[in-house]
């Protein structure tokens, strides 16, 4: 296995706020890595994952993707200063996200969902990112989906059209912020054996997940956040057998029963 | 109680009405176009992110809402002229001023309307690397302006109503030229009477038209 960097997070802080919601977090995720990060609620694994696309600006310590800062610039004195909304927008196109609730666009249907971000912002023809987009539903098992629309479909499907139109943009690596959290029990199942089946093929993922059977079998790593600090990261074995920290075994337990 | 109807005298006049209901039209479709571009400006720039473009946009909405347009009709006719040179006829006048009201109103509507869409939707084109333009022209507004189509016939029927205003500028609008007829005729209730089913006749197609609207789009979700 190589070991090349794709994202880095050094020192991060961010509050809401007086709420100081991350204080200082520090990991790295290499190339084909699947980490998983589970905390209590309100532990500020959400904002982190959100913090790596930007989608919320931090406040202290950087991100990086590959080569590039993520949101910032240093400016000629050394300050971080925000970057414009064009090259922030080309660093999101890198990283795929999928999000708790789905977030699929209602007015189109499956099929223009997927192909709107290689047309509308890579620039492909819209013939050439149909075959894509059309392999990319058949990934995920929604071959005869393509001219619905959102609401006709169930959770399931939605979240994994979702992951098809993240996958669309050819992302380098893939966030997941509680993928299956919003979805009824027995359509869990079928979400994450998508997922499962990106991790096989060696895509680098970033996943907050409640989903323990998940962590246990499809991650490198297993990052356990508590009041926006990392309690504690290690493989899942180590995590989930021996835990090293208190606040780790006491969340496990919890979340088992 | 006996009264004697005489609707013959709206027939014999009927000119009147189709004359003055076409420079109800016109003040219309000029206030409505006023309104809807500024108003759609205005919403967005009160939806920014940023103060500069926020606080003036939001000066000028509770400017226009909070004051009487009797008052701003008069003021863009009378009193602009006088202050900055900009002489405009009656009927630019009352479009005018039609238009710069009801764009305080249009753009609480697009505002109203924007804000509704959950905020995953801009979360989600984002990170496809949409950029926020673009996200808000794709993703946002398409969605927006489905739910905003209730409120805004409904401003669009205030709109046409208000026309009646212009006749304070002496514009021969609907309103003005039925007050010309009725001292002519001495026939206001059948005047007015006819007056309010000329404008029914007008706003009833547009309402019915929102209604097959959202009827349509509550079907494709």
């Amino acid at each position: 296995m190589s070991s090349s960097p794709v994202i880095r997070v050094r020192n991060l802080h961010k509050h809401f706020g007086k709420l100081h919601v991350l204080r200082g977090i520090d990991f790295t995720v290499t190339r084909g890595e699947v980490l998983v990060m589970i905390g209590p609620s309100g532990s500020g694994k959400s904002t982190l994952l959100r913090c790596i696309n930007f989608l919320e600006e931090y406040d202290q310590g950087e991100i990086w993707f590959g080569e590039e800062l993520v949101g910032y610039r240093r400016n000629a004195s050394g300050r971080l200063v925000r970057n414009r909304d064009s090259i922030v927008s080309r660093v999101r196109a890198r990283m795929g996200m999928v999000f708790q609730s789905f977030n699929l666009f209602p007015h189109k249907t499956v099929l223009e969902n997927v192909i709107e971000g290689p047309v509308n912002v890579k620039g492909q023809k819209r013939d050439a990112a149909i075959p894509l987009a059309k392999a990319m539903l058949d990934r995920v098992g929604l071959s005869d989906k393509f001219d619905a629309y959102p609401t006709q479909l169930s959770g399931g499907q939605q979240q994994r059209a979702a992951i098809a139109r993240a996958l669309a943009m050819r992302p380098e690596a893939m966030l997941f912020d509680e993928p299956t959290s919003s979805l009824d029990p027995e359509l869990v199942g079928e979400v994450l054996e998508v997922m499962r089946g990106l991790a096989g093929d060696g895509m680098t993922m970033i996943v907050v997940t409640h989903e323990m059977g998940f962590a246990r079998e499809a991650a490198d790593r297993v990052m356990m956040i508590d009041h926006g600090m990392i309690v504690e990261l290690g493989n899942p074995e180590q995590i989930f057998g021996a835990p090293a920290e208190g606040r780790t075994a006491e969340f496990l337990r919890r979340v088992r029963h | 109680m006996g009264y004697n109807w005489y609707f013959q005298v709206v027939w014999d006049y009927r000119a009147v009405f189709l004359r003055s209901a076409v420079v109800t039209g016109e003040l219309t479709i000029g206030a409505l176009a006023i309104g809807l571009f500024l108003g759609l400006t205005l919403g967005l720039c009160r939806s920014s992110r940023l103060g500069v473009v926020r606080w003036p946009a939001a000066f000028y909405i509770e400017l226009f809402r909070s004051t009487p347009i009797l008052v701003q009709l008069v003021w863009i006719y009378y009193a602009l002229p006088i202050l900055s040179g900009i002489q405009m006829g009656n009927v630019t006048s009352a479009a005018v001023g039609i238009g710069l009201h009801s764009a305080a109103y249009v753009a609480e509507i697009f505002r109203a309307g924007i804000k509704s869409i959950d905020r995953g939707q801009m979360d989600a084109a984002k990170s496809i690397g949409m950029r926020y333009s673009k996200a808000m022209r794709r993703i946002i507004l398409p969605q927006a302006v489905r739910r905003m189509v209730p409120p805004f016939i409904n401003e669009f029927a205030t709109l046409i109503k208000l026309t009646t205003l212009g006749s304070v500028l002496a514009v021969n609008e609907l309103l003005h030229e039925s007050e010309n007829l009725i001292n002519n005729t001495y026939r206001p209730l059948e005047v007015y009477s006819a007056l309010a089913v000329v404008f029914a006749v007008i706003i009833f197609p547009f309402i019915y038209l929102s209604q097959q609207l959202e009827r349509y789009w509550g079907v494709r979700g």
